[in-house]
């Protein structure tokens, strides 16, 4: 008997296939809200939704989520905020997104990452891997986050009790 | 040419602003490093430690390679997404 939580009915890699052959743009549409830089805050269910209900061959999903913490290299941080190269951020975004999907034997990955003033105990970014199998999702998710902090250009200034410092995490 | 700035190369440059320095067609990536160490040391201080990179049309760009004026450039601090700490 099929339980009453289930979701709306998830499309398998055949529907997905006639669908990209019968409308391409519906299609990158959908790609698109899988790698996005956003000012808003981004609901957790609504993107763990997305990304299961892109296959009915998801057995198995990991998820990373950022927060804005309050301490940060021995300082006190009050709030931050983060820059981002509008069009390099994204393009980097979609390239970790396409990497994953061909290095790991995985299904599904979004990825996000907010940019603007972040309070915090706030949302910052997320990587949600879909795959069969746990393992896989474990180490696509990962590669994502450990990807972006690389590749992105993507900058965060922390207010602390000293003033506002640009943070250099890769110097 | 407009030279693109974020995160604290904008608290460097006074009024925080693009970069406009002068170019000449043909020139490459370390000509224009060149120019920015002389019309802004302190970015180009940076520049020389490796520590802020050159993107050309939203790629890294390597010192020898040419620049067109149609091309989007930009200085790049170290990023920071996320933290760093694992």
């Amino acid at each position: 008997m099929r339980s009453h939580y289930c979701l709306p009915l998830r499309e398998d890699q055949a529907n997905y296939e006639l669908r990209r052959k019968g409308n391409p743009m519906a299609v990158e549409l959908e790609e698109s809200m899988l790698v996005r830089v956003q000012l808003e805050n981004f609901s957790i269910d609504e993107e763990l939704h997305r990304v299961r209900s892109r296959s009915r061959r998801i057995g198995g999903i990991a998820m990373f989520l950022g927060t804005a913490r309050d301490r940060s290299k021995g300082r006190d941080v009050s709030s931050m905020s983060f820059d981002h190269y509008e069009g390099m951020a994204q393009k980097k975004l979609k390239e970790i997104r396409e990497q994953a999907l061909r290095d790991f034997a995985i299904i599904e990955a979004l990825v996000l990452h907010r940019y603007g003033p972040i309070e915090i105990g706030e949302n910052i970014v997320l990587i949600i891997v879909g795959a069969e199998h746990r393992a896989d999702a474990f180490k696509a998710c990962q590669w994502c986050i450990d990807e972006l902090k690389k590749i992105t250009p993507i900058w965060k200034m922390e207010t602390t009790p000293e003033g506002e410092v640009w943070v250099e995490e890769h110097p | 040419m407009k030279i693109k700035l974020f995160g604290m190369l904008k608290t460097m440059i006074p009024g925080g602003k693009d970069l406009e320095v002068d170019f000449s067609e043909g020139e490459q990536v370390k000509d224009l490093v060149h120019t920015i160490q002389r019309e802004y040391p302190q970015v180009g201080e940076l520049l020389e430690k490796k520590k802020v990179l050159v993107s050309v049309n939203q790629e890294i760009a390597h010192w020898d390679t040419v620049l067109d004026t149609a091309d989007e450039v930009a200085l790049l601090p170290p990023f920071a997404g996320g933290s760093g700490e694992l």
